[in-house]
């Protein structure tokens, strides 16, 4: 089927930011999520937990509540002070209020969806009412004493319970006046602590207002009276939640073999090393020169980088963060490397969610946060703007993926919801939409020769779309009608990569976190009572049977977790893994907890 | 302790007047009522903030109580005994109050019943150490006035009452000053509204509280069959409160209130109330339906045994409960319950009572014939009170007639596993004195609960007797391997050689100590491989060895063991050693043989309690030397497992960094 040298490469050092706060959206089933860094990603639950947004960054942002209101709204609130809505379409913040209590600690969205409460360092608890296009500041709370930490509304929207240091405020929402002050106890098993922080506050349609503290309690309390109902002592512990995003933060020059690394404020150029040895399957060999760490690129400024790409060639990097793009270009003379920032790119450039270089590394596609596509002429050390793709009227969708045929005549765009659109780049127009999906995209490519597009969807589907036919594949149709097999659309992690081999038409390359697999579209599909995975090499069967067990899905499953696969030549591969143990060496010692027997 | 509660709302009086009466709630209203001054009456709400602002009505008689139960008008109880609803009496706060009490009688207790969705109030009057009942029902408007007789203890005084009802009485329950809880039955109906009519108290708890503490003494009824009785226990205790079941006579639970009481105790909703020290202590308590396992667990010493003759085997499975309510008299209960089962445990079925009968006076022959006859019949529903019953009656005719020993009866009625050492003690005594080991060895094997001493009294007996009287026995060879087999023997000391447990006795390089055992090598090694005890009495020992014990109990009995038997043993236990550690699993061969532990721990038992005498003896120095040796190559087998867990330890994390090929690799890939 096919042997290869793997560059098996750990020396990503990527650590995923904490999680901060999740909203969850009951209408939509989608989950957003704050990370420390200042991300905002949403998450589609229903979609395989599919994150399907994303908003990049920003030092100062540090954000502390997140809030889902009518309409399908995000709205979050910082230590910033500002409170910021954000655009779900164009994937940009729409507008940010000040509301000026000092930073916020805590926000809550009436039970109507249509008043916004905030907890600010001042004591202050705010009402803001949401507009449809804006919110707007109403009337203050009754001042407390200190920090509002945490919020939440009476089922039906007129008292709401605010945990402070020390306290529980219980307020009236139409008179705003504080109409209770519960006292929480500062013991803890014993011991007075100096102070106890109300992190968390739940109010219970019956009145019962629930609270969790730093000094590790949960306590029922009765609002009508301001009485302690019952309280439980649980072990403190602080849980920080970890979850790797699915966004491409890895390119690779398959010329120069280097691999780009993306992290929030600095990109890593590495150049893999190399053997002469050949081996048997499962062998490690000597390396004859090791992979070097080439480039470290720091960007200015507080702004997170959002994507970043280099060019099949090499000699081209290119990223962006929300206020700025950047693209530089690589010398190469020896062992010793020059980089050149190519000055003034135009400003439409800035805030792109996806970069990416033409096979021959002389055109750069540029998705906008806008929704327009952008194609960029390089030549030599300088660029010109050939032409943008505007969004179809009416629509702002942004496109989050793209893929360009080898022989650069077509770019596939796809955004979070719609269809794939694909452009005929020698005559800059709208060649087709392949017909939308239930599922978002979470990766595809165009196969060269053929120019069939391969899109994987969330829900574990693959199509195989002829791109000058406009229409589904053959080979589609069939892998339609007969279903993928039942552990293959099982799987919990989304495709996240795929490409080709050039010598093997019938080939498809793709992978997941934990699995990495090629599909010979000319094998028989596997049905439900066929294996899918055997992890053994086969014994000396005859032909025979091994013929009749073969199938087109060929799995390894030894690189795990797998951030980035992709094929440097025609024998080898090059596979980036972060190893949880790893990243957890580097959290927190509070993350680790033993558990019995683990 | 509800000290972190916050009170829910708190009116106050005005200076100068005094709270003559508790406040109470009308459920009805929602209204809070309260007397002051003895006859102002006050009624007010949550909202109203300040007491003198609020309804007030003055009345022509002085109160008593107020009472309020859920589910009716609250009623107010005058001094003088009148009773007038609330209602009524609002009508007209001024209206005329008769008396109904007399001079002098002075109400000490109230309460306010539903009984059939009727109001009953009871209340207890005292006048010269007299006590008074008057129960007033409402719907028929009848007052019934009854006299309490205290009985034989006529100058005590009570000190607190409690009630309960069911269907046909009020259940009086009064703690008196010498410290016992009385009980009255009230008819509830009564038969003659007429008649000035007593009552008798009877006895229900003696001396729950110390006779002499002045202060902090109350009750209250929980349920049925259980009180709540707050007072000290002894003279000299702390004050507790303590849950009584009073259907079992026990102590059902206690808790000490160390900062004193002030002799209140309600009990309302599963919860009970009380002061403790300054503050109000509020404790959940849900009476279990009460049973004689949940009551048995606490029973309190100390209480007069004389009136609690347990007979001796109970039938469990003959119901007793029934036909109690009918003859249900004024008498206490328990006392009718008690003499049911003894009436029930006078064996009625022929068959047993032809037995017992023929145990005393027939021929151990003829006692055989017909256990056996009994033994084969077996289904009988009273099969373990007549088992117990013969063997008690045997063990007294055994007593009785020293030539008389139904040997082989006692031995088939063993082997019914329904006998216990603690229902027949004389049974193991009887055998001991007739030095029956195989009926000791059939004890040891059956019984589950023998005490430390006699299994040492056995063991003795075991040690002593003489080989030639163990030849006659029949004792069970089921624990004991044949040991001296020859063959097995030599292939035993081939086995040795391999050191399967890492201890050899023939290993030199650790007994630097003991010259004269290098002397007798021939001698040891003959030592370590025969039995040093003949196989009868090897299963003697087996049987106490696999007997249950506490070694706190049996240190003390061991040490009156005469030191050469103890060598004996300890020789004997040495040899199991010795052919536990010649194969892998550190087991002996056979059916039921002695485990390991059992004879290590022995061993430590043995020196633990006879040391210094062992160690005196000339003739236990080899063994000593031997035991020594043991622990010494057990330590050294432990220092090596250790030293091969730390390889394995390590061969582990070389597996790992296996595992974890570095940063970078260039690996072959293969798919299939």
């Amino acid at each position: 089927m096919g042997e290869f040298k793997v560059h098996r490469v750990r020396f990503f050092n990527y650590v995923p930011s904490g999680i901060r706060c999740v909203a969850y959206n009951n209408q939509s089933n989608r989950l957003a999520v704050s990370r420390t860094d200042g991300t905002v990603e949403v998450y589609n639950l229903s979609a395989n937990y599919f994150q399907e947004k994303f908003f990049p960054g920003h030092e100062s942002r540090a954000t502390e509540a997140l809030c889902w209101a009518e309409g399908q709204r995000l709205f979050s609130a910082g230590l910033n002070g500002e409170i910021m809505e954000y655009d779900l379409q164009a994937l940009n913040i729409k507008y940010a209020v000040d509301v000026f209590g000092g930073p916020i600690w805590s926000m809550a969205v009436s039970p109507s969806g249509s008043q916004l409460l905030v907890g600010c360092e001042d004591g202050s608890v705010k009402l803001f009412q949401i507009t449809p296009d804006k919110i707007q500041f109403e009337r203050n709370f009754d001042r407390q004493k200190s920090r509002i930490l945490s919020l939440s509304w009476h089922p039906s929207g007129t008292h709401v319970a605010a945990g402070s240091i020390d306290y529980i405020s219980v307020f009236d929402v139409k008179s705003g006046s504080a109409i209770h002050k519960m006292i929480v106890d500062r013991q803890h098993m014993g011991v007075s602590k100096r102070k106890c922080i109300v992190w968390g506050v739940a109010f219970l349609s019956d009145g019962t207002v629930i609270s969790v503290d730093s000094a590790g309690k949960v306590q029922f309390w009765d609002s009508a009276t301001g009485t302690l109902v019952k309280s439980h002592l649980i072990a403190n512990a602080d849980v920080q939640s970890i979850a790797v995003a699915e966004r491409r933060l890895i390119s690779c020059s398959k010329k120069r073999q280097l691999l780009l690394f993306q992290f929030a404020h600095h990109l890593e150029l590495w150049r893999l090393g190399s053997t002469v040895a050949t081996g048997k399957n499962g062998d490690t060999l000597p390396l004859s020169k090791n992979a070097d760490h080439l480039l470290h690129l720091k960007t200015k400024g507080p702004e997170n980088i959002i994507c970043s790409c280099i060019s099949p060639c090499g000699s081209w990097i290119a990223c962006s963060t929300v206020s700025r793009f950047f693209l530089y270009r690589l010398n190469y003379e020896h062992d010793n490397i020059s980089l050149k920032r190519v000055s003034k790119m135009p400003p439409f450039l800035r805030c792109a969610l996806q970069i990416l270089f033409s096979e021959d590394s002389t055109k750069l596609f540029v998705a906008s946060n806008q929704g327009a596509l952008h194609i960029v002429q390089l030549s030599g050390g300088s660029f010109k703007h050939l032409h943008a793709f505007q969004p179809q009227s009416g629509t702002v969708e942004a496109m989050c993926l793209l893929a360009v045929s080898s022989d650069g005549n077509w770019l596939a765009a796809s955004g979070t919801s719609a269809g794939v659109h694909v452009y005929n780049v020698k005559q800059l127009k709208l060649h087709c939409t392949v017909p939308a999906y239930n599922f978002p995209v979470t990766a595809m490519a165009i196969a060269p020769n053929t120019n069939n597009l391969v899109i994987a969807h969330s829900d574990q589907q693959v199509f195989e779309y002829s791109i000058p036919d406009k229409q589904y594949t053959d080979w589609s149709r069939t892998v339609q009608k007969q279903g993928f097999h039942h552990l293959w659309l099982q799987r919990d992690t989304p495709i996240t990569h795929i490409s080709f081999h050039p010598k093997r038409p019938m080939h498809i390359l793709l992978h997941d976190a934990y699995m990495f697999c090629i599909i010979d579209k000319s094998l028989p599909l596997p049905n439900d009572k066929t294996l899918l995975y055997n992890p053994f090499p086969p014994t000396n069967e005859s032909d025979v049977v091994r013929r009749r067990t073969a199938h087109a899905f060929k799995i390894s499953k030894i690189y795990k977790p797998l951030l980035f696969m992709d094929l440097l030549d025609e024998r080898t591969l090059v596979a980036v893994e972060r190893p949880l143990d790893d990243i957890i060496a580097q959290l927190p010692p509070p993350i680790k907890k033993k558990k019995f027997g683990t | 302790m509800v000290s972190d509660q916050k009170p829910l709302g708190s009116w106050s009086v005005k200076q100068g007047q005094i709270i003559t009466c508790p406040a109470v709630c009308n459920f009805q209203t929602r209204e809070y009522i309260v007397v002051h001054d003895n006859k102002v009456l006050r009624i007010w709400n949550n909202e109203d903030v300040n007491l003198d602002k609020v309804f007030k009505a003055t009345l022509s008689a002085e109160v008593y109580r107020i009472l309020s139960v859920q589910g009716t008008e609250p009623l107010v109880l005058f001094k003088e005994g009148a009773v007038r609803g609330l209602e009524a009496l609002l009508a007209d706060p001024q209206q005329k109050i008769e008396t109904v009490i007399s001079d002098e009688e002075v109400i000490k207790w109230t309460k306010f019943f539903i009984v059939f969705r009727h109001p009953v109030l009871i209340f207890i009057t005292e006048k010269h150490g007299n006590y008074f009942a008057y129960v007033q029902m409402f719907n028929s408007r009848i007052l019934t006035k009854y006299t309490l007789l205290l009985g034989q203890d006529e100058n005590s005084v009570i000190e607190s009452f409690t009630a309960s009802v069911d269907r046909k009485f009020i259940s009086l329950m009064s703690l008196s000053s010498d410290g016992c809880i009385y009980e009255t039955l009230i008819p509830i109906r009564p038969t003659d509204p007429e008649k000035n009519q007593t009552l008798v108290r009877s006895l229900l708890l003696k001396a729950v509280v110390s006779g002499n503490t002045r202060n902090g003494v109350a009750l209250t009824a929980l349920d049925q069959d259980h009180i709540a009785v707050l007072g000290s226990p002894q003279a000299a205790s702390k004050e507790c409160l303590s849950v009584w079941n009073i259907k079992f006579q026990t102590l059902q639970t206690s808790k000490e209130l160390p900062q004193g009481t002030s002799g209140q105790l309600w009990y309302y909703g599963e919860n009970l109330f009380m002061l403790h020290g300054k503050s109000l202590t509020v404790i959940p308590y849900k009476c279990e339906v009460s049973s004689l396992a949940g009551a048995l667990g606490k029973l309190k010493h100390g209480q007069d045994p004389g009136t609690h003759v347990m007979p001796r085997f109970v039938n469990w499975e003959t119901p007793q409960g029934c036909g109690l309510g009918f003859q249900n008299s004024e008498q206490s209960r328990r006392i009718l319950r008690r003499r049911k089962i003894e009436v029930s445990l006078q064996p009625e079925v022929p068959p047993s009572k032809q037995l017992l009968s023929t145990i005393m006076e027939d021929s151990e022959k003829h006692i055989e014939v017909e256990v056996r006859k009994f033994l084969a019949l077996k289904q009988t529903p009273d099969f373990h009170t007549v088992i117990g019953d013969t063997v008690t009656g045997l063990l007294e005719r055994c007593k009785a007639e020293p030539s008389f020993y139904p040997r082989n009866c006692l031995m088939q009625l063993i082997q019914t596993h329904v006998l216990s050492y603690s229902l027949c003690p004389d049974l193991m005594e009887i055998a001991l004195i007739k030095k029956d080991v195989q009926l000791l060895q059939l004890c040891l094997q059956q019984f589950p609960d023998i005490p430390e001493s006699v299994t040492c009294a056995c063991l003795k007996i075991f040690l002593s007797i003489g080989d030639d009287s163990l030849q006659e026995t029949d004792v069970s060879m089921e624990s004991v391997f044949d040991y001296s087999n020859s063959v097995h023997d030599e292939k035993m000391e081939e086995q040795t050689e391999i050191l399967q447990n890492g201890f050899s006795p023939e290993e030199d390089k650790c007994s630097n100590c003991d010259q004269e055992l290098n002397k007798k090598p021939q001698d040891e090694t003959k030592e370590s491989t025969s039995c040093p005890v003949v196989p009868k009495r090897a299963a003697l020992l087996n049987a106490i060895l696999h007997s249950a014990y506490s070694e706190t109990f049996l240190l003390p009995h061991l040490k009156d063991i005469p030191a050469q038997h103890i060598t004996l043993f300890l020789k004997y236990l040495y040899f199991l050693y010795l052919k536990c550690s010649e194969n892998a699993t550190m087991t002996l061969p056979g059916i039921h043989p002695p485990t390991l532990n059992q004879i290590m721990d022995w061993i430590c038992l043995l020196l633990d309690a006879n040391f210094t005498v062992v160690v005196m003896m000339p003739e236990a120095k080899r063994l000593l030397i031997n035991l020594y040796k043991l622990v010494k190559s057990q330590i050294s087998v432990y220092s090596e497992l250790n030293k091969i867990e730390v390889s394995f330890r390590e061969l582990q994390k070389l597996n790992q960094e296996k595992n974890n090929r570095g940063l970078y690799s260039i690996e072959v890939l293969e798919l299939f």
